[in-house]
């Protein structure tokens, strides 16, 4: 494992996972934990904030041998996996100028709009996507995005999503392992009716990730 | 419950690293040190602890039992104890304060097995009324406490807990935190304990019974195994010091974490030398060696200033006066958690080094996402039928579980709350001082848990209140553990025991006996989904005079889904061509199944159960079952 970014005076890895309940964030987060438990790392994850249930806002961290805190201190994220736009701005405090975020495009509309909206409230309406992809290109030069749901339907099931996103994290050479040997682990744990979509799910991130990086600006 | 899981907690493979919960790590440590009972009532976040216990036990051989309420899970550990078997209860910190009465006593009685109450706490109360703090035990009531920074001292601790507790035949209470409860991390597996207390109750009154001759001798008792504790733990791993610095940082339970994370972003281990204070009560010995070799001090810790006062008064007795930072010196607020910035803020100033700047992007103003009663709850069509019948000046008193999500908009069914079991008192109370009739709301597991003392006490002064139960089933707030109501329910598997024993054959109780026994006369059952009878009984119990109780029926349909697999409820949807965009269905249920789309009104089809409320509600019909043929 090597670690990146060492000009943040800090090594190892760091990962902030962003969702909503029910779009599988907190299964992201233990098959990270597990596979590289099992592969020799140091491991800490947390719950950062949320309680998980269904549409509540969720976000995990996953700490590859940096220390035993759970929580991540503000701008000392090296990537944000984002699962929804909101939810990817949610975690802005924790990016720094060098984080890689990822964000899935396709929201998940707040509940609460809709009573904003019989109630004729005001922010009504869910925010303008390309504003919360502005506010993120601001705070960082290593912004990927992509409609990850579309993704994931298209690999046969829109709860594939979290593999997509870890796809999108495993293009990157500095996660701590490759994406092939992550996959190997993804395949050890899922039923087997399900492989096949989580396979293809996984693959289609890490394609679409890597494409970036070669042509856009790249993590 | 995975079988992975099952088979890490169980596993006899010592050296090995395995990545647990911080309330799985706690479980791991109790089976290594062999413990054969364990009781519980559920309360976030300290809930997996008896989850995991309910899954493991018929294979561990552990007597296990989530009990009615805290104060039975402490008295029945404390029995098992008297009989020899290294016994365990879990709660949250609120729980504790229930079991307050027996656990208060515990102490000078003594214990045989080794005892340990885990007692989670809550800073910044993400999941509770309030946030407190639990240290306070020691010297409240002599209890030795443990207070883990991470899930590997979670399990050591809780390994050690208990030939601690035989030792000094004191109780121990294990408090984690949120943070490390929830928390995943690695752990290095400990070997099991292959030995196990014999399980008998020897006769000896003098020994168990504190009356208070007995009570005062037991006293005396109590300082002397006290300070036995202390001398144990000076002994102990429970304090570990970390570098030589001259500038002095001591800190308790996930705050150590965070700070050994600070040190190591600022690169200043040279310049500090940091203690950690695993344990309670702190030996004067480790305090006082740590102050001899340092210039200042700066106390590390969420909630009260509890450590930073423990070494400012062994500083004064040991004539060490140097600074001593902390809450008292404005450094840290004594509100909520403390996080990692807030920790290398303070460290910064306190060494002088320039605060960070423009740290993080600040985060624009987004719509929430608060947690609601979720598509075809039956809390919310209670809630929906008995606002119909009681109308919005009726003042309703609440409780703790799903149901608190009454809360606002749009249902208002919840002008009170306090405490498990609470809200039929204070109906009782409100109905008494206004004279008008109040309605209290409470669930099935709360009721047993606490509300009937509070329901005879109402039938003994014939308040005019009308009790509410929304008996589910289940147990659904904490992560769906049975309820006495869930016996003939069919329960997702793995299967957790019921209450009352691990086998799971223990009797019924219908709540409509319940009720009744307690002397309530009227007594009105129904299903909330049918609801001209459910507003026919309301109705009647609204007129009728003196304590009124309607219990309402009908599975949580979250549980009910896991229950049927897949096997769902058709949903429905909205005909845009009928719907007139009235807007009612969104303005009296907040469904977070119904959407408003630039004006357009649609249900989505993943998120609703098929429960039929809007359908009943909706003026035009334009609420429909979603089709076979478009499904």
């Amino acid at each position: 494992m090597h670690a990146r970014r060492t000009g943040k005076n800090g090594s190892g890895c760091r990962i902030v996972i962003a969702g909503t309940g029910g779009q599988g964030v907190l299964t992201a987060a233990k098959l990270l934990c597990d596979a590289f438990g099992a592969r020799g790392h140091e491991v800490v994850s947390g719950q950062l904030h949320g309680m998980a249930q269904r549409g509540g806002a969720v976000q995990s961290s996953v700490i590859i041998d940096g220390g035993i805190s759970p929580v991540i201190g503000n701008g000392r994220t090296d990537f944000v996996v984002g699962f929804e736009p909101i939810e990817t701005v949610r975690a802005a405090n924790y990016v720094s100028p060098s984080t890689v975020i990822y964000m899935n495009l396709a929201p998940v509309v707040p509940f609460v709009l809709a009573q904003r909206t019989v109630l004729k409230q005001d922010d009504a309406d869910y925010p303008d996507v390309s504003q919360l992809v502005e506010a993120l290109s601001a705070a960082t030069d290593h912004l990927f995005t992509l409609d990850a749901t579309k993704h994931a339907i298209e690999a046969g099931a829109a709860k594939a999503l979290n593999m997509v996103m870890l796809g999108c994290l495993f293009a990157s050479d500095d996660m701590p392992c490759k994406a092939d040997e992550f996959l190997e682990f993804i395949i050890s744990r899922v039923p087997a009716k399900l492989k096949e979509v989580n396979v293809r799910a996984f693959r289609s991130g890490v394609e679409a990730a890597k494409s970036w990086a070669v042509g856009g600006v790249g993590p | 419950m995975s079988a992975g899981l099952q088979h890490d907690i169980l596993q006899d493979d010592a050296g090995k690293r395995v990545c647990l919960l911080g309330n799985h790590a706690i479980v791991r440590g109790a089976w290594e040190a062999g413990v054969q009972f364990f009781s519980c009532y559920p309360g976030t976040p300290s809930s997996e602890v008896g989850d995991t216990f309910a899954a493991i036990a018929k294979d561990a051989g552990v007597i296990f039992e989530y009990s009615i309420n805290e104060k039975i899970s402490v008295e029945i550990a404390f029995a098992a104890s008297l009989a020899g078997a290294r016994s365990m209860c879990g709660m949250k910190h609120l729980g504790l304060n229930y079991a307050a009465d027996p656990a208060s006593t515990i102490p000078y009685v003594g214990v045989e097995g080794g005892m340990v109450i885990v007692s989670a706490g809550d800073p910044s109360a993400i999941t509770s009324p309030n946030e407190q703090d639990q240290r306070h035990f020691t010297r409240f009531l002599y209890y030795p406490i443990f207070d883990p920074a991470t899930p590997e001292d979670a399990r050591r601790m809780t390994r050690y807990a208990f030939g601690f507790s035989e030792e000094t035949r004191l109780p121990v209470i294990m408090r984690p935190t949120t943070r490390v409860c929830h928390s995943s991390g690695m752990v290095e597996l400990g070997p099991l304990v292959t030995r196990r207390n014999e399980l008998a109750f020897q006769k000896d009154p003098a020994r168990y019974v504190p009356i208070p001759t007995n009570a005062r001798r037991m006293r005396k008792e109590l300082s002397e195994r006290y300070r036995r504790a202390e001398e144990l733990l000076a002994a102990g791993e429970f304090f570990p010091r970390t570098g030589h610095g001259r500038y002095g940082i001591i800190a308790g339970g996930v705050a150590y974490a965070y700070t050994t994370q600070t040190i190591d972003e600022l690169g200043v281990g040279d310049r500090v030398s940091l203690l950690q204070i695993g344990a309670y009560p702190i030996p004067e010995s480790v305090l006082v060696d740590f102050l001899a070799t340092v210039d200042s001090v700066l106390v590390v810790e969420e909630l009260t200033p509890f450590i930073e006062e423990w070494v400012t008064l062994t500083a004064y007795r040991s004539d060490r006066r140097i600074p001593i930072h902390g809450k008292h010196t404005g450094v840290f607020p004594v509100e909520f958690e403390y996080s990692p910035d807030m920790v290398e803020d303070a460290l910064r100033d306190q060494l002088n080094l320039s605060r960070r700047e423009n740290v993080g992007v600040a985060i624009p103003e987004l719509p929430p996402r608060p947690p609601v009663l979720c598509p075809g709850c039956p809390h919310r069509t209670s809630f929906h039928l008995v606002g119909r019948v009681f109308g919005k000046r009726t003042v309703y008193c609440n409780d703790i579980g799903c149901y608190t999500l009454g809360y606002g908009e749009p249902l208002h069914a919840c002008d009170t709350v306090l405490c498990m079991g609470s809200s039929i008192s204070q109906a009782s109370g409100i109905a008494r001082t206004t004279g008008k009739r109040a309605v209290a709301y409470i669930g099935d597991s709360t009721f047993f848990h606490s509300g009937l003392p509070a329901l005879v006490n109402a039938v003994q002064a014939d308040d005019d209140i009308t009790v509410v139960i929304l008996d589910n089933f289940v147990t659904a707030m904490t992560g769906f553990q049975p309820s006495i109501t869930s016996h003939g329910t069919e329960m997702p598997e793995p299967v957790c025991a019921p209450s009352g024993s691990a086998a799971g054959n223990g009797q019924d109780v219908p709540l409509e006996d319940a009720v009744r026994g307690l002397g309530v006369r009227n007594v009105f059952s129904v299903n909330p989904f049918d609801e001209e009878a459910a507003l026919a009984a309301l109705r009647l119990a609204k007129k009728g005079r003196g304590v009124n109780v309607v219990i309402c029926h009908s599975p949580c349909a979250v549980n009910d889904r896991r229950i049927r697999k897949g096997n769902r409820r058709a949903p429905f949807m909205i005909d845009p061509t009928l719907c007139d965009a009235c807007s009612l269905c969104v303005r009296v249920l907040g469904c977070p199944a119904i959407l408003v789309t630039d004006g357009k009104y649609t249900i989505d089809e993943e998120l609703c159960d098929g429960c039929k409320l809007c359908a009943q509600l909706c003026q035009r019909d334009a609420i429909q079952p979603v089709s076979e043929e478009t499904r």
